[in-house]
């Protein structure tokens, strides 16, 4: 083990998978390549391209599940350029991703810096791993339970400190923070531990050199930490905003996209339109924009944060 | 598993026993505060459990169990008659705990080996072997991770049920069992950051990629694939929809399905607050004891080779 | 990751796509057997068990296998049932969604049954038989219960108000003022200071206990949450119902009626919309925030259970055209098209919808039986228990019910109108702009 330990570090990290830049081995497993993937294909074929290639031409389809799907073009797309509740859940959406995405990264961050300079316990790391074993939809009860008006008991320890109890779910300003705050709560101590990780790889020698220099902490982290950290942050980013993007069960145990429309996000509005209300054909072709955002996203945070280089050479 | 200490640096020189010093304490306190955020809401799990569902809502200011009783508990492992449960405010609804445990293990446990087992291939076949179109097909099967899966879900269920395969087993796992986006970008990662020299010194000798594969890779990526099999092990389990459309008859049904027993009963009404509270105890049980069991090593290793 | 979120309960809409395989086999193989049956109300279970239990002890080569399922999965699970070809034989079935399953040939339709067997409709309390029958002019159910609406009260808390029993009886309401209805709600407030509603001085901000609980906005059908009101002033919610195809959220009187609604958690009478998401009202009326409960007659078991409350149940109030208003809600057991124990499950659908098993559950004293002499003995059997349910049953003696409306499109206005009255009931947006959702309730039916 510790050969292989040596070994990686003393290549330098690879970022980019080792592309036929050497040419120096014959250019050829495809055929044991098709091997090793072809479990991997069976699944991504069947059970993510054809559903999804189905769930396209079902967007154009005017289909209430019964009977068949009728083909109407581009109908769908254009009530929903008109549909102001589809405008409305790209908003709500917006701003859960926004909040989340800010808590749990800083919270995540400033978590993952504390383990790494005061306690590096696995105790501790456990503890706030905790959340994660939590099913989301539990994860979503308990907080209903716990942040009940009347009678939840957070609300009762706000009474206690002498404020006035606080509407978590039921009012229109509190209730997306809250499903921020909650889905935060349960993804927190993980992502933590993906930086904590990030952190670790961080070799010694650097910091020494910064403190010869006459760094500040603050310079340290701004200057060494952040920069050094970046394919990690990156990584954790990327998957978070699209995590958020999807958020769904924790709205549909507790809210139900209310109080009026305020947590109406997206993947609700879908599951409303598609299964609720029995229209497959709309509730797909929103589900192909969100889609389309996804991959938008994703495209510009890989572009702009450079996710794939590594500071460290 | 010394890889991934070794790979760590050596601890940073500044930590040295220092008489008091101001910043450590407030850190300190900050993680407390984190600490205790987290584990606090299992206690309020525990003190919900541990009351009678009836007394509840007239016991909101108090800490302690409303009316303590073992009931819940009772309620949840089936030992407790409808009579008795309805009396104590729960659900008389039946659930039959060591059968949905069961499932939830085989569901869970043939998921995450079979994932884990053909990304680990994918991945190796992504990380280290050379053909042609190999990354825009792993671009693909990370494009995966971008579809809401509320879209793929009513499709995939009409193809399990032309399977014929509803409500069993099999038609549960199959959407899982191949693999998994994330463990395939996890270990491919891995893959890439691994030493060439030994695998090209059995390639000298010889050695095919199967046998390398095995006798090589696998071994050394132990630690990365415990970490992505205990993840990949508390997703399955907490896995609802997917198992509630497919396995909603009681011989396939999961805990997490089951648990919807104690959710209201009738319209408008209350849920046993008591029960669920339980369920979800005795449910996190398993996860909590493997937790324990392999999680200083899973902890130490988590996520750093999804990131180098 | 957070990946998984909703695979969804692909539910509801699927379901209905698997066409009716309704065709049986041969008659004596879909005359014996297992058939499966399901029902949500865990409290029922009981009652049902044993109604299996002596079906199969008359019916030797028939056997029932009941399945309970939580009202919240209840739908989406029976919804993959019909999709999947997994449905039950036999199930209980609701007037909000029948429609729609009757309209998709997911029902079997049972009138020459009912004709051949002598099924007499008259015996159940009146309209129940009715509502079962589509539009198509079909019957797909026997009316198994029915359930309507009254006002649960903390006696206590009346008694410390000096509120009689009495007076809860003789309650009056109009749109105007309130009537006594609101007096009595206003007296039974109680802020943090112990100030009274109707006191000077009452701090509207700081209230301890409400004189009326709040269930939440009511959606389209209003059912425990104001329809006991608006339908008292000669509103009702269709045009005609069943099947009618117009509905009324733009008459001035129901506005009127749903302006003084809102203007209750406005005055401090009643939690304000956004404070009930979360814990169910009947919790809350347990804590102790809330003197008066309006809600339906399926809760008095939970409501009666709570430790350490004595409550009662009060009719709800006359209204200004001098009668009292209670939505009349009926449930029924129906058959799956695709069922391949036809005969069977006919004759376990009469067995349910006959005085042998609605007399033992009348007996457990949970819910009303749709059969009159079978209300009549749980309306005792309640009484043994402690419990008065005349408030329930004097709807129905009355004739002072309306029926749950009974519509297309259901799942759609229900889709319109509840941020709509959420809105509205949260004081959001006054009740005038009901008139606007009321347009694309109505253009649904165009």
């Amino acid at each position: 083990m510790t050969t292989l330990a040596k070994h990686t570090r003393s290549a330098p990290p690879q970022s980019e998978a080792p592309a036929p830049r050497g040419g120096h081995r014959r250019l050829g497993d495809l055929k044991i390549a098709l091997l090793f993937i072809a479990p991997a294909m069976i699944g991504f074929v069947f059970f993510y391209v054809v559903p999804t290639i189905r769930g396209v031409y079902l967007s154009f389809t005017e289909y209430n599940i019964l009977g068949d799907p009728e083909w109407i073009g581009m109908d769908n797309y254009t009530a929903i350029a008109k549909d102001p509740l589809f405008w409305n859940s790209l908003a709500v959406t917006g701003q859960y991703v926004f909040l989340n995405i800010v808590l749990q990264t800083a919270l995540a961050l400033g978590l993952a810096l504390l383990m790494h300079q005061v306690a590096k316990s696995t105790l501790i790391r456990g503890a706030l791993l905790l959340p994660y074993l939590m099913s989301n939809v539990i994860a979503a009860l308990l907080w209903f339970w716990m942040l009940d008006y009347q009678i939840g008991v957070v609300n009762q320890f706000i009474e206690w400190a002498g404020l006035s109890r606080v509407a978590f779910f039921g009012s229109e300003e509190w209730a997306i923070p809250t499903q921020a705050v909650i889905n935060t709560w349960r993804h927190m101590g993980y992502t933590a531990l993906l930086i904590f990780a990030g952190l670790q790889a961080i070799p010694g020698h650097v910091y020494e050199v910064a403190k010869l220099d006459g760094a500040s902490p603050f310079q340290t982290f701004r200057k060494i930490t952040i920069p050094l950290l970046r394919p990690v942050l990156v990584l954790v980013l990327v998957v978070t905003v699209i995590g958020s993007f999807q958020v769904f069960d924790t709205v549909a145990v507790t809210t139900q996209g209310g109080p009026v429309n305020a947590t109406r996000v997206i993947q609700y509005y879908i599951y409303q339109r598609a299964f609720t209300e029995s229209d497959f054909g709309y509730g797909s072709a929103i589900a192909v924009i969100l889609f389309l955002i996804l991959a938008l996203v994703a495209f510009i945070q890989m572009k702009f944060l450079k996710g794939n280089e590594s500071d460290l050479d | 598993m010394t890889t991934t200490t070794s790979r760590a640096p050596l601890p940073a020189p500044t930590r040295r026993r220092r008489p008091f010093n101001p910043r450590r304490a407030g850190a300190w306190a900050l993680l407390v505060l984190a600490i205790a955020v987290s584990v606090l809401p299992f206690l309020w799990v525990l003190r919900t459990a541990l009351s009678t569902n009836a007394a509840l809502a007239s016991n909101s200011a108090s800490l302690l169990p409303a009316e303590f009783t073992f009931g819940a508990f009772m309620r949840v492992f089936g030992l407790q008659s409808p009579a008795d449960a309805v009396a104590e405010g729960g659900s008389g609804a039946a659930i039959d705990f060591w059968l949905y445990l069961r499932n939830s293990i085989v569901f869970s446990s043939i998921t995450t080996a079979g994932a884990v087992f053909f990304s680990s291939m994918a991945a190796y076949a992504f990380a280290r072997l050379r053909w042609r179109g190999r990354n825009a097909v792993f671009s693909l099967f990370l494009g995966t991770m971008l579809v809401p899966p509320i879209f793929t879900a009513l499709p995939n269920f009409l193809l399990i049920k032309n399977l014929d395969l509803l409500n069993t087993m099999l038609g549960m796992v199959l959407p899982y069992v191949f693999m998994t986006p994330f463990a395939i970008f996890f270990l491919r990662q891995f893959f890439l950051n691994m030493s060439r020299e030994v695998e090209e010194a059995a390639m000298l000798d010889g050695a095919k990629h199967l046998r390398i594969f095995f006798q090589i890779v696998l071994p050394n990526a132990a630690a990365p694939i415990a970490t992505l099999a205990l993840l990949t092990f508390i997703g399955q389990w907490n896995e609802y929809f997917w198992p509630l459309l497919v396995g909603s008859q009681d011989d396939v049904r999961v805990l997490q399905v089951g648990l919807g027993v104690f959710k209201s009963q009738s319209p408008q009404g209350a849920p046993d607050w008591s029960g669920l509270m339980a369920a979800t105890l005795v449910s996190a049980l398993p996860v909590l004891i493997l937790f324990a069991a392999f999680g200083k090593k899973i902890v130490n290793s988590i996520g750093f080779s999804g990131i180098k | 990751m957070k990946k998984t979120l909703g695979a969804v309960a692909v539910a509801t809409a699927v379901a209905l796509s698997l066409s009716a395989c309704g065709g049986s086999s041969s008659s004596a193989e879909s005359a014996k057997g297992e058939i499966s049956y399901w029902l949500w109300d865990a409290n029922q279970l009981p009652a049902y068990q044993q109604c299996a239990d002596d079906f199969t002890k008359a019916n030797p080569d028939i056997t029932v296998k009941i399945t309970q399922r939580g009202w919240d999965d209840y739908w989406s699970t029976l919804t993959n049932g019909f999709v999947g070809g997994t449905a039950p034989d036999v199930f209980t079935n609701h007037l909000g969604r029948y429609g729609e399953l009757a309209e998709n040939n997911q029902l079997l339709a049972i009138d020459d049954a009912v004709e051949k067997d002598n099924v007499d409709l008259s015996a159940y309390n009146e309209g129940l038989a009715e509502l079962w029958v589509g539009q198509d002019g079909k019957r797909y159910g026997l009316p198994k219960d029915w359930d309507t609406i009254g006002l649960f009260y903390n006696k206590a808390m009346l008694a410390s108000a000096g509120v009689t029993e009495d007076q809860m009886k003789d309650l009056t309401w109009n749109p105007e003022d309130g009537g006594s209805y609101e007096k009595v709600i206003a007296h039974l407030t109680v802020d943090k200071n112990g100030k009274r509603g109707d006191e000077a001085g009452f701090d509207k901000n700081n209230v301890a206990v409400y004189g009326l609980g709040l269930n939440g906005g009511g959606d389209s059908s209003g059912q425990t949450e104001w329809s006991y009101l608006t339908n008292t002033t000669g509103w009702s919610h269709t045009d005609k119902n069943p099947w009618g195809t117009q509905y009324n959220y733009d008459d001035p009187k129901f506005q009127e009626s749903m302006e003084w609604f809102a203007g209750l958690a406005n005055k401090g009478y009643m939690p304000k919309l956004e404070t009930t998401v979360g814990a169910s009202m009947a919790d809350t009326f347990a804590a102790g925030k809330s003197a008066i409960n309006a809600h339906g007659s399926w809760m008095t078991g939970q409501y009666t259970g709570y430790q350490g409350i004595e409550v009662g149940i009060a009719p709800t109030p006359v209204g200004p055209e001098g009668e009292r208003a209670s939505m009349f809600n009926g449930l029924a057991d129906s058959i799956w098209a695709g069922t391949k124990k036809k005969d069977a499950s006919i004759k376990w659908v009469e067995y349910l919808a006959s005085a042998d098993c609605q007399d033992v559950v009348a007996s457990k004293a949970v819910v009303f039986p749709a059969l009159k002499s079978s209300s009549d003995k749980a309306a005792e059997a309640f009484k043994a228990k402690g419990v008065d349910v005349t408030a329930f049953t004097e709807h129905v003696k009355n004739k002072t019910t309306f029926l749950y409306p009974i519509t297309d499109n259901t799942a759609k206005v229900k889709g319109i109108m509840e941020p709509a009255m959420d809105a509205v009931v949260s004081g959001k947006a006054p009740a005038s702009s009901l008139t606007q959702a009321n347009e694309q309730v109505n253009a649904l039916f165009k």
